[in-house]
């Protein structure tokens, strides 16, 4: 395999993305549909809302805690100040309700410590937040501080994942198991089946290998994808609870329906065929998928549990919510890693036969 | 039979300049690279067999071409032409016996031929929506050559002036030169053309006819398939024709021509009323009546009827090269 050729391959595929109408709709149109839904749901509406100021080291992950333990009790808008002078005045001048300074030493020896302002005209709602506080300091440092108060966020036993979610983040977290599945399913076959339609793969070939273009074609996929939930992140302003869960959740699905879409390329050599028809034979699979916020028992959990989109979009939850509302275990790795390993080798094996 | 000119080839300085008359060839290929293959044949193939299901696409063919030769494969639709340079090129594996390029077994050592060989397919390949010169560079990365050898094989075609425009404006003469000129990029030691001038006006033919001359001129070897007869009779060395898989016939067009014309020749006569009538030579009142018209002066052109390539392959293969075989398909 030659990375200067998978490179021209990848960057002659992009370019070529770029002009093709097809392509750019079905990148587009996730991202578009993400950022209505999140401009446009207001599911925070309802909840008392709590401006905090914080000031802690680069390396802390107090912010982060505090908004776990907040849950969906209370909705915090957390804003970083750069020292405790800056804090307080944010306090005094009414932009924030209270302020939470992280000792500088908090990471080192001896018990965690914090400071606390809070403003007088502070609302029953602040002040619960400032009980969070020890707690918060506790996960983040790892030690216990002065205050041994414990909070555990416990979500209700009624409610279903798509409630501890709300809409406005459900609709956001499908659009972006949308947009991996129109990428792998559609946009890299359709790349693929055009390469073999007009017979430029054949011209390839002569000058690379059928790995290193199918390499090539995969790495295409990956930076669609990568590039399209990088932008509705920004766009949407998602605030991820669990960014390593998150992005690992959304490579490994995005990573194990590549291999059956350049599969799909390689079956279905007609890439017009597979624009007029890939989204509709995917829409039913994403609704399939989506049900795991909904359904929890029957026939349609036991699809759920066995369907690559359905278990990345459980570990998807976990990942957008502080409470994890699944309770996933090694299994959605494993159906997605089983996904993944089935879609190569099968890839493989009829790259090999249809000597491409 | 070769040409004068084609033992060039197997010179490796020969291989200095491939292009126009001031476009100078990149060298890709090492001198330690053309030790190998300057004593073997360019192309040899050795009873290749290749089976789609039931049908034999090739049949136990064997052949050689000479380094610097051009060589024509001729048949008709379907005879295996496409499938024969699809296992040369390394884009397909025989069901049986061997194939060479340049001294390598394909593909077993498809790697070291992968850089010496190129391809005109018999479909317009071409990125539609990138430039012509887009198109060049890809291929210039994936060969590892630097970006201006895209501008010298554009020129090399004639095409400089329409770099920067997208190939699906281009017509089917100027989309088969861009095709040329990317099989030029690597300078390619040996030269597939597949069906090169199919559905090209005359005027783009022997423009595309004028660059392959000149390409074997400078030690190119070339391997043409075709079912033009006045195609492989105007550029090649030597033709065979293949037919149901198997080769019926190879030699020099003039030697297959020659074998068939066992019959005096008969003569197309127009006359000075503008009539016309044909005259067997080999008939007494025929040869009379000929002298006869030469003699008064009433003959205005005279057009001695000699067997084509075509006649040599109906002759062999029992059928015209225009009627097609029913394994096209699998092939």
């Amino acid at each position: 395999m030659s990375p200067r050729r998978i490179l021209a391959i990848l960057l002659k595929d992009l370019r070529d993305a770029g002009r093709d109408g097809r392509i750019i709709v079905l990148l587009v149109l996730p991202i578009a549909l993400a950022v209505f839904y999140n401009a446009t749901i207001d599911d925070g509406g309802t909840l008392p809302s709590v401006d905090v100021a914080i000031v802690e080291p680069a390396s802390g992950g107090v912010a982060a805690q505090l908004r776990r333990a907040a849950g969906k009790s209370v909705k915090l808008s957390l804003r970083r100040s750069t020292d405790a002078a800056g804090a307080r005045r944010l306090v005094a001048h009414g932009d924030a309700e209270l302020a939470v300074i992280v000792a500088a030493d908090a990471t080192g020896g001896g018990p965690a410590e914090a400071q606390v302002f809070v403003s007088t005209d502070a609302s029953p709602t602040a002040q619960s937040v400032v009980a969070l506080v020890p707690d918060a300091l506790t996960r983040a440092t790892g030690r216990e501080p002065p205050a041994r108060t414990r909070v555990v966020a416990v979500a209700p036993t009624d409610q279903s994942p798509a409630d501890v979610l709300g809409p406005r983040l459900l609709s956001v977290l499908m659009m972006i198991v949308l947009l991996a599945a129109f990428v792998a399913m559609m946009v890299v076959p359709i790349q693929t089946a055009e390469e073999l339609e007009t017979g430029t793969f054949g011209a390839l070939r002569l000058a690379a290998t059928g790995p290193e273009i199918l390499a090539a074609k995969a790495l295409a996929g990956f930076l669609y994808a990568a590039a399209g939930i990088a932008v509705t992140i920004v766009l949407t302003g998602l605030d991820i609870a669990d960014p390593l869960l998150f992005f690992g959740a959304a490579i490994a699905l995005v990573v194990s329906l590549v291999g059956f879409g350049l599969l799909l390329g390689l079956l279905v050599p007609n890439a017009n065929a597979i624009n007029t028809f890939g989204g509709v034979l995917l829409l039913p699979v994403i609704a399939v998928a989506g049900s795991v916020f909904f359904v929890d028992s029957g026939v349609i959990v036991t699809i759920c549990d066995v369907l690559p989109f359905s278990q990345a979009a459980r570990l998807l939850g976990n990942g957008l919510s502080a409470q994890d509302p699944f309770d996933t275990g090694l299994t959605a790795w494993a159906v997605i890693s089983a996904w993944a390993i089935a879609g190569y080798v099968i890839l493989a094996r009829i790259a090999t036969r249809r000597e491409l | 039979m070769l040409r004068d000119g084609a033992s060039q080839g197997t010179n490796p300085a020969d291989w200095a300049y491939l292009g126009g008359d001031d476009v100078p060839r990149t060298a890709p290929h090492s001198r330690a690279e053309h030790g190998r293959s300057a004593q073997s044949p360019a192309i040899e193939v050795i009873d290749l067999a290749k089976h789609y299901g039931d049908v034999r696409a090739l049949d136990g063919v064997s052949m050689q071409v000479a380094p610097g030769e051009t060589f024509g494969l001729l048949g008709h639709n379907g005879a295996g032409k496409s499938t024969m340079i699809r296992i040369l090129t390394g884009r397909a594996k025989a069901t049986a016996g061997r194939a060479c390029v340049l001294g390598h077994d394909v593909p077993r050592e498809l790697a070291a031929v992968r850089g010496q060989i190129n391809l005109v397919g018999e479909t317009p390949n071409l990125y539609q929506r990138a430039t012509a010169r887009e198109n060049l560079e890809l291929f210039c990365s994936l060969y590892g050559l630097p970006k201006t050898r895209a501008a010298e094989a554009l020129e090399q075609v004639r095409l400089s002036s329409v770099a920067g425009r997208k190939v699906k404006t281009f017509s089917t003469g100027m989309t088969q030169r861009l095709l040329l000129a990317r099989a030029l990029l690597n300078d390619p030691r040996v030269l597939f053309l597949d069906e090169p001038t199919r559905g090209l006006d005359p005027r783009s033919a022997r423009d595309l006819h004028d660059i392959v001359r000149r390409l074997a001129e400078r030690g190119s070897t070339i391997f043409l398939t075709t079912h033009d007869m006045h195609e492989a009779e105007e550029l090649c060395d030597r033709v065979a024709f293949l037919a149901d898989g198997r080769v019926v016939a190879l030699d020099t067009p003039r030697a297959l021509k020659l074998s068939l014309d066992h019959a005096p020749p008969e003569v197309d006569v127009v006359l000075d009323d503008r009539s016309e009538l044909r005259l067997a030579t080999g008939e007494p009142g025929d040869a009379a009546r000929l002298q006869e018209l030469i003699g008064n002066g009433r003959a205005r052109s005279l057009h001695t009827r000699e067997p084509t390539l075509a006649d040599v392959f109906i002759a062999l293969a029992g059928r015209s090269l225009g009627d097609d075989d029913s394994s096209e398909q699998a092939s």
